[in-house]
């Protein structure tokens, strides 16, 4: 038995365990011990995820009663990779679990399938052939399908966050169904492997990818299939929708990475061009839709969104850079995708279990009413701090590494000789950079609001520090935002074992070196420099500083000082709103004035009612009216079943006298 | 046996198979109607019998003791006791009016021998003939289940039906092994006695059989 196959059964007797653990426990210990094995299975999903990536071989196959072939789990260098990033987010978010849950998130069933849920996901990237990956597709959509349901007691938007959720999972996962079915009939063989020797230039392969492509953006919450993204995440417990938004949505990037790398090599080129159409969009439109968000999970998901998006534009560039032989850039877009992976998981882990820190102390996502956290819960906010920016892609965090050569691999990307690609690409470059400048105020928005100046309300004046494992679990993350980021050199090695493709390389000690393009980044080396650049200034900063009387900061973002009501600050809505006006066409807020005048005069006012509210546009425009439909057809649908025996028996019996006739004829 | 004789002799019994399916659609009342399933029951056993001894066959003959006990004593009798004495209320009142009903009968007896082409194909002699009365059955019990309201009657269409199947099997094939039929009727009587318990249930709970009132219960 190879390293592989003992790190695979370790996953499944790991999960077996906790399963039995959550289910057996005393309540008391239920949560350490189930978060501890919750833990060990995503460690060991890890360990494995390296081995894979390391070049270690397995081979594990499971027969099953049903009949189909039997489940074979061998993970790739991909596959390892993906696995890896779903174990560590696993682990973390599972030690944080531990002192986090409370009320139903604590109870046997939110254990066990948190369990189910970290084994399906790490499953997926091991599955070598459709059957199995179907298999652990589904695990992973349902185990999270009754995560999200967890406190449907408490909060009734729970109960329809979960149908939003279940049904659009499920859609994905048909839409794999039916694209993996298409390719297995070319290719004579469900295995990956059968598959990948399929014709590239015939119109089903092209069907299949196009479908499957729909399936994994479903899943990854692209716009615009990603309404459930901003549901389901404020309705699960934090630490699950951490690992839903920086595990599971990846599950769909690796699918398209699966497609685009593995089964279908050889694309054409407008496979590439419907990629970047989607990443584009959901960059955009996510962003956008984050940056007026005041809900502060809500803000999370659609900053998932963007972040995805980036993703697949640049694992479209890549395929669209490829089949125009751009080689060098084409190889670094592929790379930079997984840079985006690794450094999207470190960041929105963090933040999410930041967002679930305040959750706890508060009881409150909504930023208006949030405020001066940072005093309060001073490693929270450091944390948080760290992971904002590294989702604003600043200096020194993974999040800037990842965009850096993502820019790199677009502005290289640009050929004068193709007029499709010199067009393409310096969109793509103004999108991403857009994104970037939009991400840095949505961030702003969301620490600044929620950790700096005084209370907006009682709760956030009363909050404190959640337990022991909450902060290891959020310093955990929140190291591995800045160390990918000083280090990347690392993450180099891992991308470059994993896309199988040259162009990115360790520069230095540990900086990414681009040779497809001829750049390279050494945060290391430019930190001592900005370093040595900096502390003369600070030196003489300090020194000036000293000589003069001092001036008292009262209070940060208390936008000139204390105000009379707390009231008064700066909200998220107000600081958001240059922003919604700017983008009014794109954002469609609904907007409510009521005045309400003195007397009979036309002058004098008495009140003024100003309401504002922004809703998902792809939501009321596209799905209100399916869904309308939808319902329209189930409810002429519920006249054929009126519960009368008589009309059910009459159906058989019409249909017996149809199938006579039809077999006579 | 000379073949004339076994001719007539199966044609016969076909023949009030079919007669015996018709007034079970034609009457409405429950005891009446039980009391033709009976006559339908035993004339089975006597096609079956004759086919034994045509062929010389005596598991077959046994098999036409089985159906004999089973179809024309047996469910009879325990219909009949669920059905209970005569009265106003065992009358059944069918969905639809009895003239529709015999002329759905006359169509779908044209239907049965206009499908029944191919299976007459596979065969020869007068047994081929007669199947599509078998398959006229079927599709006679199937109308019966579809259209009425009473559960007595409900369990004749369905008894009915499965004399139809089980004379398109003796006549199609000389019936199936001994072991597969007795595991057949042994069902059959199961499904009935626990259908018998059922209805004396509803009986007890609603003072009445009629289906319809039954789809009160839902929501």
């Amino acid at each position: 038995m190879t390293q592989v196959e003992v790190g695979l059964w370790a996953q499944l007797v790991l999960a077996l365990a906790t399963v039995s653990v959550a289910v057996l426990a005393r309540p008391a210990l239920r949560a350490r011990l189930a978060g501890v094995g919750a833990a060990a299975l995503g460690v060991a999903g890890a360990v494995t995820g390296v081995l894979a990536l390391t070049g270690g071989q397995g081979r594990l196959v499971i027969p099953l009663a049903l009949p189909v072939d039997p489940v074979v789990l061998s993970p790739t260098p991909l596959g390892g990779f993906f696995m890896v990033v779903a174990g560590a987010v696993g682990a973390v978010a599972a030690v944080y679990a531990i002192g986090y849950v409370h009320g139903p998130s604590a109870s046997a069933s939110s254990w066990a399938a948190l369990a189910t849920f970290l084994l399906g996901m790490q499953l997926v990237p091991a599955a070598a052939d459709a059957v199995s990956f179907l298999l652990a597709w589904e695990l992973m959509a349902a185990a999270s399908t009754v995560l999200v349901l967890t406190e449907h007691r408490e909060r009734l938007e729970v109960r329809s966050a979960a149908l939003w959720y279940a049904v659009m999972t499920h859609l994905s996962f048909l839409l794999i169904l039916l694209g993996f079915a298409v390719l297995a009939a070319a290719g004579h063989g469900t295995s990956f492997a059968a598959m990948s020797h399929v014709d590239p230039a015939s119109a089903s392969t092209s069907l299949a990818f196009v479908l499957l492509v729909l399936g994994f953006a479903t899943k990854a919450g692209i716009v615009p299939m990603h309404v459930w993204l901003p549901r389901a995440h404020p309705a699960a417990p934090s630490h699950v929708s951490a690992v839903m938004s920086a595990a599971m949505v990846k599950m769909g990037v690796y699918g398209v990475l699966l497609v685009v790398l593995q089964l279908l090599p050889a694309g054409r080129p407008w496979w590439g061009l419907v990629l970047l159409a989607f990443g584009t969009v959901s960059a955009v439109y996510g962003i956008l839709q984050a940056s007026v968000a005041t809900d502060l999970k809500r803000l999370l998901a659609y900053s998932t969104t963007e972040n995805v998006g980036l993703m697949f534009l640049a694992i479209g560039a890549g395929v669209l850079l490829r089949s125009y032989g751009v080689v060098g850039p084409a190889e670094v877009a592929a790379g930079t995708a997984l840079l985006l992976v690794a450094s999207h998981a470190a960041f929105k882990t963090t933040l999410f279990l930041g967002a679930g820190s305040v959750l706890h102390a508060t009881g409150l996502r909504d930023l208006d009413r949030l405020g001066g956290l940072g005093k309060r819960m001073p490693t929270t906010a450091a944390t948080f701090g760290v992971g904002a920016l590294g989702a604003a892609a600043l200096p020194i965090t993974c999040g800037f590494v990842a965009e850096w050569a993502l820019l790199q691999s677009l502005i290289h990307g640009a050929r004068p000789e193709d007029r499709l690609v010199a067009v393409v690409m310096p969109v793509a470059v103004a999108v991403v950079a857009l994104t970037a400048g939009l991400a840095l105020m949505t961030f702003v928005k969301a620490y600044g609001i929620a950790f700096l100046a005084r209370p907006r309300g009682p709760e956030a004046g009363t909050a404190h520090e959640g337990p022991a494992t909450m902060r290891v679990a959020l310093v955990v993350s929140a190291v591995a935002v800045v160390g990918l980021g000083l280090v990347p050199g690392i993450m180099a090695t891992a991308v470059v074992r994993a896309v199988g493709l040259g162009g990115i390389d360790v520069f230095g000690v540990a900086g990414l070196g681009l040779p497809g393009v001829g750049a390279a980044l050494d945060p290391v080396a430019l930190t001592g420099l900005a370093l040595l650049v900096a502390i003369p200034v600070l030196v003489v900063t300090w020194r000036m500083a000293r000589r003069r009387p001092s001036r008292p900061v009262d209070l940060a973002w208390g936008g000139g000082g204390v105000r009379v009501s707390p009231r008064m600050q700066y909200t998220a809505t107000s600081y958001a709103e240059p922003l919604s006006r700017v983008f009014d066409d794109a954002l469609r807020p609904e907007r409510d004035l009521e005045i309400t005048h003195a007397g009979e005069s036309r002058y004098l006012v008495e009140r003024v009612q100003f309401r504002q509210q922004l809703e998902d546009v792809v939501e009321v425009r596209a799905y209100v009216p399916a869904v309308r439909l939808v319902d329209r057809v189930g409810l002429a649908a519920r006249r054929l079943q009126n519960g009368s025996i008589h009309r059910y028996l009459a159906y058989s019996f019409v249909a017996l006298i149809a199938v006579l006739i039809v077999v006579s004829l | 046996m000379t073949p004339v004789l076994f001719a007539e002799l199966v044609a016969f019994c076909a023949g009030v198979l079919l007669l015996t399916g018709v007034l079970i659609v034609w009457r409405r009342e429950l005891r009446a109607i039980v009391r033709l399933l009976a006559v339908q029951g035993v004339a089975l056993a006597v096609l079956v019998a004759v086919i034994g001894i045509d062929a010389h066959l005596p598991e077959l003959v046994a098999v036409a003791l089985l159906v004999l006990v089973l179809k024309g004593f047996v469910l009879p009798v325990v219909l009949g006791r669920v059905a209970g004495p005569a009265g106003p209320g065992r009358v059944e009142t069918p969905m639809i009016n009895t003239t529709a009903s015999l002329i759905l009968l006359a169509l779908l007896t044209t239907l049965a021998y206009l499908v029944s082409q191919p299976l007459k194909a596979a065969g020869s002699g007068p047994t081929a003939a007669a199947v599509p009365i078998g398959l006229a059955l079927v599709l006679f019990g199937f109308l019966v289940l579809a259209t009425r309201r009473h559960a007595i009657s409900q369990l004749v269409g369905f008894l009915m039906l499965d004399n139809g199947i089980a004379a398109v099997a003796f006549l199609i094939a000389g019936g199936v092994p001994l072991v597969v039929e007795l595991g057949a009727s042994l069902d059959l009587l199961l499904v009935v006695l626990v259908l018998q318990v059922l209805t004396g249930r509803i009986r007890a709970e609603f003072g009445d059989l009629d289906l319809d009132d039954l789809s009160e219960l839902r929501d």
